[in-house]
């Protein structure tokens, strides 16, 4: 190093970064919630996933029930209406998990983030404020959607004599529960994606888990099929979502849900704390 | 102000930034300069905030970025690569930046205006040619009117009435007392635009100095002397104890100015064609400088695996 400093500043005027704002207040937590639901809403990909998310979880259910209300009320097929009145949101998670994914690996694939941390450099509140825009917006969408499925696809079993009302076992439980399931299961994709930092990638693994690994547990032996069957956290946490489970084997929904929130956590907290650690 | 003390970075085994320290003081331009890989970038990225220094410190106006509740007011920023999303549009992008900082949506039309993309606002960014994102660029740097202004590479894709309006920006936002730190490796740029210069090269600190001092020292001057009896006057030169080098029908001589040079041949009777005093630019400087700490350097026919 040749030398440090060879002249004295030529002034030192240091300009006040308030002095055009008189009274402005320091940012909190509300400002990057608004900067985070900006940012949501105007890239294409959450309108397009919000309506793949409504149109496959309503329109599937609607599908479904109107194709096999007859055998329903026959009882040919051994399962009960139930189970077919939320079956759009099994096709409709993947857009929820897409979603989630793109939320965070956009960010890292288009040097975003860069953007997002200089404004806001304290990373666990960015976390928090994408983590409630994501959520919320999932728990609404997926509500309406599955209401939806609900009111379509009861039309065709009440034609048949097997139509569920709300007050029914369960019913009311597995709407709410749908927009429940959908905004967990789209955080865990977010949280996953902080970890790969990679849309492919965090997309591969979370669908890998959900739709390959959460069936192939089902062939371990005895009971450890049986648990890791009921821990994996597609199976445990959308049970919530449907009124009867086709698989009577799984845990109660509550538990269920409770177990797949403890798992969500715990991915959110390790894509936290790499976050905060790693360079961005 | 921006002060950096000891400030390492390093990548497992490779350091990219090896313990630097430097000042940059407010109402003057402070240009960065630095072959590829001088660890420029990363040192931006520290200040910024994104990428945690291994050891030593770099703080503005006394403070780590990160502890500013409200940076985008204290520090704008033009980063290297684009970090935007490229299918949001400009405005958006400058409103959600503005909203998080608890910015007044004017302050977005403003500095729309300030870079003159009011008209292409509401298009998708990913569409913007180099210089359209550029320009979009140093609006989020001015969106907060920041008293320190970071810009790294402001002028990359600039045609060349972008870069006359850069450079008539940046000594502006000094003469208005702001501090302003600049990297460019457009050599002829940096020295219109700078007032001060930090050099670093692998790493380290090689200079900071005022822009003069700098090429004053590290790039020699010569005079250039052309005459039809080349050979005579090269010797009479040497003769009085001048350095001098021939070079095509010229010959460069060092250790004395044009005036006493032109009289000291004019005695002897031997005719001159041309007598140039030919100053060094930044440029020849910085090479000089820099040329033992290039990290890549061309070669001719270097052979494959080589070792360097």
């Amino acid at each position: 190093m040749t030398g440090t400093l060879s002249t004295p500043a030529p002034d030192t005027v240091d300009l006040d970064p308030d002095r055009h704002v008189p009274g402005v207040r320091d940012p909190g937590f509300a400002q990057t919630l608004r900067a985070e639901w900006i940012k949501f809403w105007t890239v294409r990909s959450t309108p397009w996933s919000i309506g793949a998310l409504v149109t496959l979880g309503a329109g599937l259910t609607v599908l479904v029930c109107a194709v096999s209300a007859a055998d329903l009320a026959t009882g040919t097929t051994g399962e009960a209406a139930g189970s077919f009145i939320t079956w759009g949101m099994t096709v409709a998670q993947i857009t929820a998990i897409v979603l989630g994914a793109l939320v965070v690996t956009s960010e890292y694939g288009t040097g975003m983030i860069r953007a997002t941390l200089t404004a806001t450099p304290h990373r666990g509140r960015v976390l928090a404020a994408k983590a409630l825009v994501l959520t919320g917006t999932l728990f609404l969408a997926g509500t309406v959607t599955a209401v939806l499925g609900y009111l379509g696809g009861n039309w065709f079993l009440e034609r048949e004599g097997i139509g569920l009302a709300l007050g029914d076992d369960g019913v009311l439980r597995s709407l709410l529960g749908s927009g429940l399931y959908m905004a967990g299961i789209g955080l865990f994709a977010a949280a996953v994606g902080l970890l790969v930092r990679h849309t492919a990638a965090a997309l591969s693994i979370v669908l890998a888990l959900l739709l390959v690994v959460g069936n192939m547990v089902m062939l371990l032996p005895g009971a450890w099929g049986e648990w890791a069957t009921k821990l994996m956290p597609g199976n445990a946490g959308s049970v919530v979502a449907t009124p009867v489970s086709f698989n009577p084997n799984l845990l109660e929904p509550w538990t269920g849900f409770a177990v797949f929130c403890a798992e969500v956590a715990a991915v959110v907290l390790a894509g936290y704390l790499v976050l905060r650690r790693r360079d961005a | 102000m921006i002060e950096a003390q000891g400030l390492t970075k390093k990548y497992g085994d490779r350091t990219a930034v090896d313990g630097i320290s430097f000042t940059v003081h407010p109402g003057r331009v402070t240009g960065f300069l630095g072959p590829n890989g001088a660890g420029k970038s990363t040192t931006m990225r520290m200040l910024l905030g994104l990428d945690r220094p291994t050891a030593g410190t770099v703080t503005v106006r006394g403070r780590s970025y990160a502890d500013f509740p409200a940076p985008l007011r204290q520090v704008g920023a033009l980063l290297e690569a684009r970090a935007l999303h490229p299918g949001r549009s400009a405005r958006d992008h400058l409103r959600w930046m503005a909203a998080s900082n608890g910015l007044p949506v004017r302050r977005v039309d403003e500095v729309l205006d300030l870079v003159g993309l009011t008209d292409v606002a509401g298009q998708r960014v990913g569409r913007f040619s180099l210089g359209m994102g550029q320009r979009l660029g140093i609006a989020v740097a001015m969106l907060g009117d920041p008293p320190v202004v970071v810009l790294d590479e402001p002028v990359n894709g600039l045609d060349p009435e972008g870069i006359r309006w850069v450079r008539t920006l940046t000594r502006q936002l000094a003469a208005e007392g702001r501090t302003v730190f600049l990297s460019s490796h457009l050599m002829s740029e940096m020295a219109l635009t700078a007032d001060h210069l930090v050099v670093i090269g692998r790493g380290r600190v090689l200079a900071d100095c005022s822009m003069p001092d700098f090429i004053a020292e590290h790039a020699a001057s010569y005079v250039r002397v052309r005459s039809p009896q080349r050979a005579e006057v090269a010797e009479l030169l040497r003769r009085d104890g001048l350095e001098v080098t021939a070079v095509d029908d010229e010959l460069r001589v060092q250790g004395r100015d044009a005036a006493a040079i032109g009289e000291l041949v004019g005695r002897q009777g031997h005719l001159l064609h041309e007598l140039t005093l030919v100053s060094s630019s930044l440029e020849d400087a910085f090479m000089t400088l820099t040329a033992a700490s290039v990290e890549y350097t061309a070669r001719d026919r270097t052979p494959a695996g080589a070792t360097r």
